[in-house]
């Protein structure tokens, strides 16, 4: 038995080694091939494979976060905090105003050092190989932060010659993402004089300009107008597309929610829960939640409570939305209770919790609170 | 490691072009860098006679003294107020190029404004410069220790107006104890010796040194090592206090 288990590996071993020095011999589109084939074959380990022009190897996450710790003084602002996103991931970090997403973003990004833990960042350590690990990274910050004495190609070129970006290369970089971001026409105007929206875009673009495989966004589309945060998301989703790892740090949950893979929720400097969107809304599934409206809305609610099944009953607009123990027996319930009281049923949805139902239940804060809060803590800086 | 120090550098003189180009080349700058100096100039020289060779080593001096500290007091403060100062964290440059970089941008501003006050000065007080190429050269190590002395005050401080004050409680002893206007030698020996802690009284000295002489002498060179070994000491500094504010 040994002896066969012991063929197998070595089989597998010499067809491995024969197929790296075949890619040595394949275009860069075979690779790709290759990639897309081995990613998405169903074993966990072969999604961390990858096929270059030197063989077979293994990626690293592209970040790698463990037993993150930060203290300032006596608080303690990040918790012990450990995760990974994996190459190509779009992750959402959600929490409320001082939960410590912005401190560990910034320990991520080689902002801040950490009081303990280890961070990599495209297998770089952070802490270590600092200059090397920021090579791979983009970083749009919560505010913009260009420089509004420079024109806004200056503001481009300068952040591409912080990258060593060749020149040629630079300035058709700059040409292509003014472009995208419709600010060509504006490029030699000095961003002292563009809108919120404008600088917005581009300090985006800024954090775009050496390509990186790694962009953090923090609230990227925070207090813009519906055509910029729909340029923005779909520019998320494309950027996406071509293998960027996207870290998004955001207070719109419904956009976390269009967006991400995977989220992690952080409140007072600890991970709560950590998962795919969906995964999240069924772990808060305890109560299932019926919308109805009738056509005859007089004196209803305080007959639907002799209902036995239902346990809440909120009214909003003419619908009530009734908090239910057992969805299909609710139902029934509810038509019998129409048909008795003679009254017609207009509309009835069950309604699935949302990523904010996820939200309220694990940090226990409205998320009204929460947008509240971010918009007066804006205004406060403004001011000051 | 050659490589990694040619890639530091070229980025420290990209971020000193950007530095040059947003905050320093521009006339109120420039204007205040010769304001105090010609002010204090005045009042000695309303007071007494003063040697002509002094005038224009302390004079220059003041300037340079002046004009960096004025601009690189608020280089790195201000920039973490407005946020900028975020976007050479996170790109791919070490904390002592950054500060190499602002370095740069100082020494360039201080540069020219010795250049444009030694020389006219000198016409002005009827001396010569015997040698302009070692006064050129002395000028370029005062203006890089004066600009990485201004640079301490900046990571240093909080706000800009923080800034402004740390630099003028250094500048402000600095400029009467540094044999600027009054010979070194006629100090008490008490203050002869604090004057050697202090990068003016070299940059004076140096200047002085190629104004009265034409040949490299020892003690011209003693002054170039000593504002060297300012220019490193306050750079290594400056590193370590921004890395301590940023933690």
């Amino acid at each position: 038995m040994s002896i066969l288990i012991r063929y197998s590996v070595a089989s597998i071993w010499r067809s491995l080694r024969l197929l790296s020095v075949l890619a040595s011999w394949f275009s860069s589109s075979t690779i790709n091939v290759f990639n897309t084939l081995i990613r998405n074959l169903p074993l966990d380990v072969t999604r961390r494979l990858q096929v270059s022009s030197k063989g077979f190897e293994f990626m690293a996450d592209a970040i790698e976060v463990a037993g993150l710790t930060k203290y300032y003084n006596d608080f303690l602002a990040v918790d012990h905090i450990s995760f990974e996103i994996k190459q190509g991931e779009i992750f959402g970090f959600l929490g409320p105003n001082g939960a410590g997403k912005t401190t560990t973003t910034k320990m991520i990004t080689g902002q801040t050092k950490p009081t303990s833990g280890t961070l990599t960042v495209a297998g770089k350590d952070v802490i270590r190989q600092s200059v090397e690990a920021k090579k791979f990274i983009g970083v749009v910050p919560e505010n913009s932060n260009v420089y509004d004495e420079m024109s806004a190609w200056d503001n481009l070129i300068f952040a591409a010659q912080l990258y060593r970006v060749p020149r040629e290369k630079r300035e058709n970089k700059a040409k292509e993402l003014l472009e995208l971001f419709g600010l060509y026409e504006r490029r030699k105007d000095r961003a002292s004089v563009f809108s919120k929206g404008m600088k917005r875009r581009l300090t985006i673009a800024a954090a775009l300009i050496q390509t990186p495989s790694i962009l953090f966004l923090d609230e990227p589309t925070s207090g813009l107008d519906i055509q910029s945060s729909r340029l923005i998301r779909n520019l998320i989703k494309d950027l996406n597309k071509t293998g960027v790892t996207i870290f998004l740090t955001t207070h719109y949950i419904e956009e976390a929610d269009q967006l991400c893979q995977r989220i992690a929720i952080i409140n007072k400097g600890k991970i709560i829960a950590i998962d795919n969107p969906e995964k999240l809304k069924a772990s808060v599934e305890k109560h299932q939640v019926i919308e109805i409206s009738f056509d005859k809305p007089s004196d209803i609610e305080r007959k639907l409570r002799s209902i036995e099944s239902i346990e809440k009953i909120v009214q909003f607009g003419d619908k009530f939305r009734v908090n239910v123990r057992n969805t299909s027996e609710a139902v029934c319930l509810l038509s019998d209770f129409s048909k008795e009281n003679g009254l017609k049923i207009v509309s009835m949805n069950t309604l699935s919790p949302t990523l904010e139902d996820v939200f309220v239940e694990l940090t226990g804060l409205s998320t009204d609170i929460m947008k509240t809060e971010k918009e007066q803590g804006k205004k406060a800086a403004n001011l000051g | 490691m050659a490589k990694s120090w040619t890639d530091s550098l070229i980025k420290a003189f990209y971020i000193a072009l950007k530095d040059a180009k947003v905050y320093y080349f521009k006339a109120p700058n420039f204007t205040f860098g010769l304001l105090i100096p010609v002010s204090l100039f005045l009042a000695f020289s309303f007071a007494g006679k003063i040697n002509p060779v002094l005038i224009v080593a302390g004079l220059s001096s003041l300037a340079m003294l002046f004009g960096t500290t004025s601009i690189e007091a608020v280089a790195v403060v201000l920039e973490r107020q407005t946020g900028t100062f975020d976007r050479l964290l996170v790109a791919p440059v070490s904390l002592f190029t950054i500060i190499l970089g602002k370095t740069i941008a100082g020494f360039f501003f201080g540069l020219i404004l010795a250049g444009v006050t030694i020389f006219p000065l000198a016409v002005f007080a009827g001396v010569t410069v015997m040698n302009p190429v070692l006064a050129i050269v002395a000028i370029a190590f005062a203006s890089m220790a004066f600009s990485a002395l201004g640079i301490i005050t900046s990571v240093y401080a909080k706000w800009v107006p923080d800034a402004q004050m740390y630099a003028n409680f250094l500048r402000f002893p600095m400029a009467f104890l540094s044999g600027t206007f009054v010979a070194l030698e006629t100090y008490p020996l008490q203050l002869q010796v604090v004057a050697r802690f202090l990068p003016l009284t070299y940059s004076v000295e140096a200047l002085r040194s190629c104004i009265s002489s034409s040949g490299v002498t020892v003690l011209y060179l003693i002054d170039l090592a000593a504002l060297f070994l300012f220019t490193v000491v306050f750079l290594f500094l400056a590193t370590l206090i921004l890395k301590k504010r940023l933690a």
